[in-house]
C-alpha cells in the first residue's frame, strides 16, 4: 500500500470571470521514503496539487473529483477538524514565498516553538527551547539563541526560508511538500538543505514531494519525477527514464 | 544611544507644548472674535438695563477693554501661575467650576471608553470569526444601523422608554440628591447615559477591527499557521489579532479623547452634570475663561493621545520599525 495517492484530482477556482481549473484529473502515488520532483513550468499547478492535498486552498477553489488516500483511507472529504489531525503532523509543507510564509509580528523562535508545541504538547518550557535550537541547528541557522528573538524583517531571504524548514520539520512530517523550498538560497545552501532532506528520509524514512524549476535538483534529490503541464501531470517515471525522455522530445522537436 | 534617546523625549515635550500654546492662541482669539457679549455671561439680562457708560465701567474691570494681545500676555501668564480667572457665568474660580464636574465627565466617559476598548475588540474577533455566516452578517446590519441613529435621538428614545415609561432607570443627573457617595446610585444613574455612549461609538470600532483582522486572514503567513495544524480560530486570535493590534492601539487613543470629549450630547439630554455642558453654556454665553479651559484641556488631550497614537504603532509594531531601521538605524536599544 502506498502512503499517499492521487486518483483523477480536478480542482477549480472559481471566479467571477468565471472557472479556472487549475489541476485536471491527475493521479499518482508517493512511496513510503520516496523522493519525488514534481516539475513543470510556472503556473502549471505545482502549488495547487500540493495545498489541494493538504485543503489549503482559498474557499472560491474546489476540489471537483478524484480521491486522496492516505495509507489506504480515503481523506478527500476529511473535515476541517479531520484535517487540522494530519496538518503538522502526518502532512508538512513549505511555502513558496519565504518572506511572506512567515508572520511579520512574532519572533521566528516564537513560530517555531508553536509549531513544536502542538507537535508535541508534552514536553516542558525549557525541552521546547532545546529543540527548537535543535532544528534551527538542523537547518544551518547559526546563533540559534540570538536567532529566535528576531523578527521575520530583520533576516535574509535565505535565513526566512530556512525558520520556514524548521517549522516543517517540526512537525516530523511523514510526507514533506517542499514547494520551492530552496530556490531562494544560494547554491551551496541549496545543496545543504538537500543533502539535510537526503539524511531525513534516511534516518525517519519520510517521503517527500519536491517542487522545483531546477533539473539539477531533481536529478540529484530525486528517486522519480513527476512532470506537469498547464494542470496536467504529462508523465511520471524514473529520473534517468524522464530526463531522457524530455531530451528526446527536445531533439525531436 | 542614551542621549539620543533623552533627546527624543525633550524633542517630544517641546513638540507637545507649542502645540498647546499655538492652540491657546487660537482658542483666545477665535472666543473673542466671535459675536456676542461676554457682559450677558456675567449679568444676565440686567445687561439690558445698564446704560453704555455702566456697561464700559464692567468691560474695564474684566480687563476686556485692552487689546487683544496684552488680555492674551495676561491670560497666559496668570495661567503659568495657576490662575485662569474667575468664570462670568458663576462668579467664581474657573478651577473650581471645573473641579466641581470633571470627575462626573471622567466617569462617564472613562467607563464608556473603557466599554467600548473591550467589546469593540471582542465583537470584531467574533465577527472576522464567522465571516459573512448569519452571526456576522446579523451584527453588520445591526451595527451599521446603531452607527447611523444619531446620539441624541438614541438619548431621548432610551430615556422615553426605560425612564418615563417603564420607570425603571433615572433619567437626570448623576446621582440622587443627598446620596451623593452612594455608589450604587450613581451606577444606576449612569446606566442609560452609559448606554449611549457605548452605542454611538461601538460598531464603529468593531467595524475596524473586523476589516483589518480580516485583511490580516487574507496574508500568506496563515498558511504556515494553519499548516501547523491551528484551528481557523486560533490562528485568528494567537497570529492575526498581534497584526491587527499595533493599529487598533493607536486608533483607541485617538478615539479617546473623542469619546471623553464627546460626551456632551449625552450630558445634555440627560442633563448629566459634566464638562460637556460646561462647554457647550461657556461658548454660547461668551464665558471666556471657562471656555479657554475647557478647550484646552480637550485639545491638550487630543493632542497628547495622539502623539500617543505616533509613539504606539511605532514602537510596538515590528513591521513599522523596518523603515526607522533603513531611515536611523537607531531602534533596537530602545
Ligand atoms: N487564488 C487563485 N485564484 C485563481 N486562480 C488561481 C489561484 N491560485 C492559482 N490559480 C490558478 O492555478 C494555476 C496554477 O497555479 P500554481 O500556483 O499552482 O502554479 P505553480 O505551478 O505553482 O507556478 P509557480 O512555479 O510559478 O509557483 C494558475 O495558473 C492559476 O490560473
Ligand atoms: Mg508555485
Amino acid at each position: 500500500m502506498d502512503l499517499l495517492e492521487v486518483e483523477n484530482l480536478s480542482v477549480s477556482f472559481y471566479r467571477p470571470e468565471g472557472e479556472i481549473e487549475a489541476l485536471k484529473k491527475v493521479s499518482f502515488s508517493l512511496r513510503e521514503g520516496e523522493i519525488l520532483a514534481v516539475m513543470g513550468e510556472t503556473g502549471c499547478g505545482k502549488s495547487v496539487l500540493c495545498k489541494s492535498i493538504l485543503k489549503l486552498l482559498p474557499d472560491i477553489a474546489k476540489i471537483k473529483t478524484g480521491h486522496i488516500i492516505v495509507r489506504g483511507e480515503e481523506i478527500t472529504d476529511y473535515t476541517e477538524r479531520q484535517m487540522r489531525e494530519l496538518r503538522g503532523s502526518f502532512f508538512s509543507m513549505v511555502f513558496q514565498n519565504p518572506m511572506t510564509a512567515l508572520n511579520p509580528c512574532m519572533s521566528v523562535g516564537e513560530q517555531i516553538a508553536e509549531a513544536v508545541r502542538l507537535r508535541q504538547p508534552g514536553l516542558s518550557g525549557k525541552e521546547r527551547q532545546q529543540r527548537v535550537a535543535e532544528l534551527m541547528h538542523l537547518v544551518g541557522l547559526d546563533h540559534p539563541g540570538e536567532r529566535a528573538r528576531q523578527y521575520p524583517y530583520q533576516l535574509s531571504g535565505g535565513m526566512a526560508q530556512r525558520c520556514v524548514i524548521a517549522i516543517a520539520l517540526a512537525a516530523q512530517p511523514s510526507v514533506l511538500f517542499a514547494d520551492e523550498a530552496t530556490t531562494a538560497l544560494d547554491v551551496t545552501v541549496q545543496a545543504q538543505i538537500l543533502d539535510l532532506f537526503l539524511e531525513l528520509r534516511e534516518k525517519t524514512g519520510m517521503s517527500i514531494v519536491l517542487v522545483t524549476h531546477n533539473p539539477g535538483v531533481a536529478a540529484r534529490a530525486a528517486d522519480r519525477v513527476a512532470l506537469m503541464k498547464n494542470g496536467e501531470l504529462t508523465g511520471i517515471g524514473d529520473v534517468e527514464e524522464i530526463f531522457e525522455e524530455i531530451i528526446h522530445r527536445q531533439n525531436f522537436i | 544611544m542614551r542621549k539620543l534617546y533623552i533627546g527624543r523625549i525633550l524633542y517630544n515635550i517641546g513638540k507637545f507644548a507649542l502645540r498647546v500654546i499655538v492652540l491657546s492662541v487660537l482658542v483666545f482669539t477665535i472666543s473673542r472674535l466671535a459675536p456676542g457679549d461676554p457682559l450677558y455671561a456675567y449679568y444676565g439680562e440686567r445687561v439690558e438695563k445698564m446704560s453704555v457708560a455702566q456697561q464700559e465701567q464692567a468691560r474695564e474691570r474684566l480687563g476686556l477693554r485692552k487689546p487683544l494681545f496684552t488680555q492674551y500676555a495676561r491670560w497666559l501668564q496668570g495661567a503659568f501661575h495657576g490662575d485662569f480667572g474667575i468664570s462670568y457665568q458663576y462668579k467664581t474660580d474657573v478651577k473650581e467650576v471645573i473641579a466641581a464636574r470633571i470627575g462626573n465627565t471622567l466617569i462617564l466617559g472613562g467607563l464608556g471608553f473603557l466599554l467600548i476598548f473591550v467589546l469593540a475588540l471582542l465583537l470584531g474577533l467574533f465577527c472576522a470569526w464567522r465571516e459573512d455566516r448569519a452571526a456576522d452578517r446579523i451584527i453588520c446590519r445591526i451595527g451599521t444601523v446603531t452607527s447611523c441613529v444619531p446620539e441624541f435621538w438614541l438619548a431621548l428614545l432610551l430615556l422615553l422608554v426605560f425612564a418615563v415609561w417603564l420607570d425603571w432607570l433615572p433619567g437626570s443627573g448623576a446621582y440622587s440628591i443627598g446620596k451623593e457617595g452612594d455608589v450604587a446610585d450613581r451606577a444606576v444613574h449612569l446606566v442609560l447615559p452609559l448606554t449611549v455612549v457605548v452605542l454611538g461609538h461601538l460598531w464603529y470600532y468593531a467595524f475596524q477591527v473586523r476589516n483589518r483582522l480580516l485583511e490580516e486572514v487574507r496574508a500568506d503567513y496563515v498558511l504556515l499557521a494553519r499548516m501547523k495544524g491551528l484551528s481557523g480560530k486560533q490562528v485568528l486570535y494567537r497570529h492575526c489579532l498581534r497584526g491587527a493590534l499595533p493599529s487598533y492601539l493607536s486608533m483607541m487613543a485617538v478615539a479617546l479623547p473623542h469619546i471623553l470629549g464627546g460626551t456632551y450630547v449625552v450630558e445634555t439630554v440627560f442633563s448629566y452634570p459634566g464638562i460637556g455642558t460646561l462647554a457647550y453654556e461657556s461658548a454660547r454665553y461668551q464665558d471666556y475663561n471657562l471656555l479657554m479651559v475647557v478647550s484646552l484641556l480637550t485639545g491638550t488631550m487630543v493632542i497628547f493621545c495622539n502623539m500617543l497614537a505616533g509613539i504606539i504603532s511605532g514602537r510596538i509594531d515590528p513591521r513599522m520599525r523596518i523603515h526607522s531601521l533603513t531611515g536611523g538605524g537607531e531602534v533596537r536599544g530602545c
